[in-house]
């Protein structure tokens, strides 16, 4: 017992008592703050988890949405221009829910389409399979970033929490050892 | 007929003709094909084209040397050459040439209309027009507020006047969707330009017509296979097919009312030509789309066409031979950039 957290206390049945409960109290406070701690460690591995296999497959699809660009540009000739001209409204949107873990709230982001593809006939006459192809391969890219960005800003919503809990957690360690 | 054109042809087209032959010889073979196939680098590919005929063409550029900048450079050599042939020609030798060039002023048209209506700078659009489409009217789009006006104010004095009329009959220019307009132009333009090779008569047009009737029929076919699955509707779909083709009257009609691609491949069946194509297309993924198979019969038609002498046609195939090459330069090169060589042997053999 080292000399710094002795309580001074004066020796009766009822101050006894009343320790008692304090060190109950102590160690169910402590008890909770390593669940938590041990929930946010559990949702920290499963998200760096995914946040791995995630990139791995973004580097496969966009190289190969990349290559199904020089494809359709083979086939179709160079429609950059037409693509860039027509822009207007977006297609694809994200809404931004929020996930409870512990007690921290994180965010999600989720796609969802809305309208109608305005370049429908772009390669009528000339590659529009290619084309067609094209479109499928970047909207998947489009949905893993969507994926990706969810789950790396939801990376420090949960950093933060975990090592605060965890610090917290030593420190009531450190001080239950009474007893 | 014949004798007429023997007699008289070399009088004005003579050292055109010579000039065409010899760039149709510096076409790249298929031995240099297989040298660039086999580049690591895109440095090695420039290092190979300066044995070829493109010589020191990208001489000027900076590192990094990217494809684009490729495709910039081939393309302003093909311009050089082109401007050559059409400001040496005569009638009605400058004539087919400004039909050869108005697909091109279509595209730029097209380009143009839309940054007008978006209030985009003339500038920045003019940039990316295609330099064979040239025309004088060009700079002077931005002052129409709508495709009507355009049309009354810029586009009337130009060669691609005569097409308009055809589709303002029907709609005003305004309401029309974009790529419709572009695709009813084309149809117009392919129909005004094989009038012009049949009235010419003598080889020109035993030469022309066979392969601007196969370029109307493969529009109807492609645009028949794109259309599935969009909104188009088939009397829309119907109206877009060229009718100077063998497929016009029974085939369009037939072609305008199938659904998917097997009623597309019977009605191609009952034409002897395009039975053996539809038959060539693999399926899924492995073997070669349709479209593959369209640009191989029309480089196979254009090499036959400088087999016979005194007619144009061989300026307008050297100048498809050319693109063909152009993109499949550009394709071996985006292969090798990018590293996936798999497939970087599906670009179309010319000679």
């Amino acid at each position: 017992m080292s000399g710094k957290d002795r309580i001074e206390i004066f020796p009766s049945r009822m101050a006894q008592t009343i320790m008692k409960a304090r060190l109950k109290g102590a160690q169910t406070g402590r008890n909770l703050l390593k669940k938590k701690s041990d929930a946010l460690t559990l949702r920290f591995r499963q998200i760096l988890k995914k946040i791995i296999e995630t990139k791995m497959l973004m580097g496969e699809v966009m190289r190969e949405a990349a290559f199904s660009l020089a494809e359709a540009k083979f086939t179709a000739g160079d429609f950059s221009t037409t693509v860039i001209q027509n822009v207007n409204k977006a297609q694809v949107k994200i809404r931004a829910k929020k996930d409870n873990v512990a007690g921290v709230t994180l965010p999600v982001f989720e796609h969802y389409h809305e309208g109608t593809d305005s370049y429908e006939l772009t390669g009528l006459a000339r590659g529009g399979e290619q084309l067609a192809k094209l479109k499928r391969n970047y909207a998947k890219a489009v949905e893993l970033l969507v994926e990706l960005a969810s789950l790396q800003s939801s990376f420090p919503g949960l950093n933060v929490p975990l090592l605060t809990s965890s610090q917290s957690w030593m420190r009531e360690s450190g001080k239950s050892s009474i007893g | 007929m014949l004798e007429s054109a023997e007699l008289y042809f070399n009088v004005d087209h003579g050292y055109l003709e010579g000039l065409v032959r010899g760039c149709k010889a510096s076409l790249l073979t298929q031995q240099d094909y297989v040298n660039l196939v086999q580049c690591e680098t895109l440095e090695d590919l420039k290092i190979h084209l300066q044995t070829t005929d493109y010589g020191n063409f990208l001489a000027n550029e900076t590192n990094p040397l990217t494809v684009s900048k490729i495709d910039t450079e081939m393309r302003k050599k093909l311009c050089r050459e082109f401007e050559y042939f059409r400001n040496h020609s005569l009638d009605p030798l400058s004539t087919f040439f400004t039909y050869m060039t108005c697909s091109y002023m279509i595209d730029n048209v097209i380009l143009l209309m839309n940054g007008a209506l978006q209030k985009k700078s003339v500038k920045e659009i003019l940039v990316k027009c295609h330099p064979l489409g040239r025309f004088t009217e060009m700079e002077a789009v931005n002052i129409a507020e709508t495709p009507s006006d355009l049309f009354s104010a810029v586009l009337v004095e130009t060669p691609l006047a005569p097409f308009f009329q055809d589709c303002m009959s029907e709609n005003t220019l305004d309401e029309l969707n974009i790529e419709i307009l572009r695709n009813k132009l084309y149809k117009s333009y392919l129909e005004a330009f094989y009038k012009f090779c049949k009235n010419h008569g003598d080889v020109t047009a035993e030469i022309m017509c066979p392969i601007l009737e196969f370029e109307a029929d493969r529009r109807a076919f492609t645009i028949t296979l794109n259309s599935f699955g969009t909104e188009l509707s088939k009397g829309d779909r119907e109206t877009l097919y060229p009718t100077c083709g063998k497929l016009y009257p029974e085939g369009l009609r037939l072609l305008a009312q199938a659904e998917d691609f097997e009623q597309m491949k019977m009605v191609a069946d009952h034409y002897g030509v395009y039975k053996p194509l539809f038959e060539a297309v693999g399926d899924g993924s492995g073997g070669k789309s349709l479209e593959d198979v369209f640009y191989e019969h029309e480089v196979k038609m254009n090499v036959l066409a400088f087999s016979r002498q005194f007619h144009y046609g061989v300026f307008y195939a050297y100048t498809k031979l050319k693109e063909q090459e152009m993109r499949n330069i550009v394709w071996i090169a985006e292969c090798i950039s990018q590293r996936h060589r798999t497939k970087i042997n599906s670009y179309i053999p010319i000679l």
